[in-house]
């Protein structure tokens, strides 16, 4: 085995127990302590001690739940910042996941839609109506879609979006009551029956990106050497631009908007295992869970006894990466 | 040279005594017209809500004579008006100078982060106990200070690129949003229903509790701001044509980028951030008058009316629901964002990786 592959591989294990941990960690930490033991013995035996109830009514749903967004957005981002060959892409940044949210909200409120089953192909169609826009915006002009359109296009969409939103919800009460407990970004409270709604979706969204991994690894030395390799360059950005759009709405569905982990995942896997996509996308898939799970823990222990919703931890963990790459002199041409 | 015959195209001389003042004529008119639809908006914004008034009588109520609707136009409706209306002038005002230090006109205050570092230090302060209208907009001046220092300073590579900054702008506002968030989480009820209502970005139960410290601060600008009219020209060109003509450089931005911050947090500070006028009142202003810089009188103009429109329409469109006027701007703000996006001839400012 090459040193090259067999640094893939330790970095891949490293990754697994990473994974493992953070599992653990969201099974044992919360605002009710539970001795890790008892944790262990809920798991395995059941049983009806209120920690136990804890354990296996709460926090293996949301455990779960969590894992499930986490790979969605991790390998959403990691795609999305193939298929545009821009390092900022991101389902969040660029307002995919809030066009997932108006298609969840006019589907409550204008469609009478009220199971999870009904409404993901509404998360699905706004998540493709603002990728769509955002980047026909940003790719027409001069210059094409550089990073700086697509950070701009992408934050107004996210403001127009946003305020429809608001629009809908301050006009209609009924939708507001259903809605506000989705749309802050949580994994909190989340029924266990989600992930046995969503995880065909996650699995299809998945294997269309993983067939396409040679591809995007064409596409990453530019459009005409793609062309040249004799990949279908538009094929590939639509079939990625579908994937992502899947993954996204998957995410958007099981626990609302959830902004930057489809952001630093990507970036940190890249620095581990290298810019192939056939190990890069695993790699993604198995940190965005880490980072998600890592960040709801940390968010139900910084003002014990609520809880900071997983959404606005992951913003604050991943900012400063926005902030790092973008002083990098490869992102804008100084 | 006997008399200085020459005059720049387009413009009027006013004389008086010794003295004489360089008008634009097109800003002049513009500026006229702007004030007579603001006149307008104002009445009409007075005349509508629950129970229609007539015109005749707000009139009579602003001219302070007695009238049976005193009640409802005068102490109801009016402090609402005068909050949009100062809000307005300072976002478009603020957006005027801060567009022209950055010579880009994305740069506004709330894609650059002081609008939402204003808010995030103002909900900090109601976290911590702070809830007097008297003490809050320092507060906010200073967070947006704070943020706007921020961001320049993670920008600042070997020369501050306009991409960049706005890039990191970005990323510090959605940092700077989420922290709001998490101390409203942390807040106790009351103050999270404060805090709720003021981040939307409404003028809903605003009042001269909040017009007040911000009509006094933009009084106090007054002189700071006829300075900025003059120094402005100099800033808005490259650095090296101002600098061959005699202009301080640094010093100018550094005043006209600080003064533009202060406004905006002020007026996030009386009304919560109002999306979007700061970026839309002097694109248009200068749009409509034509100048190489960008007109400050009608930038103020500009966002009051903004302002006043959105906020009528968003209290009547709906009624009896109000929608924050926040939401309004927003909606017409973004998609204009987006033409610019669109429209942009620089090809340069920013290479794909």
């Amino acid at each position: 085995m090459s040193g090259v592959a067999s640094r893939r591989v330790g970095w891949m294990a490293v990754a697994l127990l990473l994974l493992l941990l953070a599992v653990l960690l969201s099974l044992a930490v919360g605002s009710r302590a539970i001795a890790p033991a008892a944790v262990w013995d809920a798991l395995l035996h059941g049983g009806t001690s209120d920690d136990a109830q804890v354990v296996r009514a709460l926090r293996v749903p949301r455990t779960v739940v969590g894992v499930l967004v986490g790979i969605a957005l991790g390998v959403a981002g990691t795609v999305l910042q193939g298929i545009t060959r821009n390092p900022i892409a991101e389902p969040g940044i660029l307002g995919i996941s809030q066009g997932a949210s108006l298609g969840v909200v006019c589907a409550i409120t204008f469609f009478g839609v009220h199971t999870l089953n009904g409404y993901v192909w509404y998360a699905f169609a706004g998540a493709a109506v603002a990728a769509v826009c955002i980047y026909v915006v940003a790719s027409s002009g001069r210059g094409g879609a550089s990073p700086v359109k697509l950070a701009l296009a992408g934050a107004a969409m996210n403001a127009f979006l946003a305020s429809v939103v608001t629009g809908i919800l301050t006009t209609d009460a009924r939708a507001l009551d259903e809605f506000r407990f989705w749309d802050v970004g949580s994994i909190a409270g989340r029924d266990a029956s989600i992930v046995g709604q969503t995880w065909p979706f996650l699995v299809a969204g998945l294997l269309l990106v993983l067939a396409m991994a040679r591809g995007l690894d064409a596409l990453a030395l530019g459009e005409d050497i793609a062309r040249g390799l004799g990949r279908n360059v538009a094929l590939l950005r639509a079939t990625g631009a579908v994937g992502a759009t899947v993954l996204t709405g998957v995410a958007v569905a099981a626990a609302g908007p959830i902004a930057f982990t489809g952001l630093a995942v990507p970036h940190i896997a890249r620095a581990l295992v290298g810019p192939g996509h056939r190990w890069l996308l695993p790699m993604a898939a198995v940190l965005g869970p880490v980072m998600l799970l890592l960040a709801d823990v940390l968010g139900r222990i910084v003002v014990r006894p609520s809880e900071v919703p997983v959404a606005v931890m992951t913003a604050l963990a991943g900012v400063p990466f926005l902030v790092v790459l973008v002083r990098r002199r490869k992102v804008v041409a100084a | 040279m006997t008399q200085a015959t020459f005059r720049p195209p387009g413009h009027a001389v006013l004389r008086t005594g010794k003295s004489s003042l360089l008008l634009h004529r097109r800003s002049l008119l513009v500026a006229l017209v702007l004030t007579a639809l603001l006149a307008a908006t104002v009445v009409a914004s007075l005349c509508f809500g629950e129970s229609f008034v007539a015109p005749g009588e707000v009139v009579r109520v602003l001219l302070g004579l007695p009238s049976p609707d005193e009640l409802v136009v005068g102490t109801l409706r009016l402090p609402r008006l005068v909050t949009g209306l100062l809000v307005g002038a300072a976002f478009g005002v603020s957006g005027a100078l801060i567009q022209t230090v950055a010579r880009n006109p994305l740069a506004s205050p709330d894609v650059i982060g002081v609008t939402h570092g204003a808010g995030a230090a103002t909900v900090a302060a109601m976290t911590f106990g702070v809830t007097s209208y008297a003490v809050l907009p320092y507060v906010s001046v200073v967070g947006g200070l704070a943020a706007a220092l921020l961001v320049y300073l993670l920008a600042w590579r070997r020369g501050l690129h306009a991409a960049r900054f706005v890039l990191i702008g970005i990323g510090i506002s959605v940092a700077l949003g989420s922290l709001t968030r998490l101390f409203v989480t942390k807040g106790d009820y009351l103050v999270a229903q404060q805090a709720k209502v003021w981040l939307t970005g409404s003028l809903n139960g605003r009042g001269y509790d909040q017009a007040a410290p911000l009509a006094t601060v933009l009084l106090l600008l007054v002189p700071f701001l006829l300075w900025a009219g003059r120094a402005q020209r100099g800033a808005a060109f490259d650095d090296d044509t101002a600098t061959a003509l005699g202009t301080r450089l640094d010093r100018d931005r550094l005043g006209l980028g600080a003064l533009g911050v202060v406004l905006a947090s002020v007026a996030t500070a009386a009304a919560g951030p109002v999306d979007f006028v700061a970026l839309l009142a002097p694109q248009i202003a200068r749009r409509l008058t034509r100048t190489p810089h960008i007109p400050l009188l009608c930038s103020a103009l500009m966002g009051a009316l903004i302002v006043t429109v959105a906020d009528l329409l968003a209290r009547r469109l709906f009624s009896p629901t109000e929608l924050p006027v926040g939401v309004f701007t927003a909606l017409v703000g973004a998609p204009y964002l987006m033409w610019l996006i669109v429209s942009s001839r620089s090809g340069r400012s920013g290479g794909t990786a």
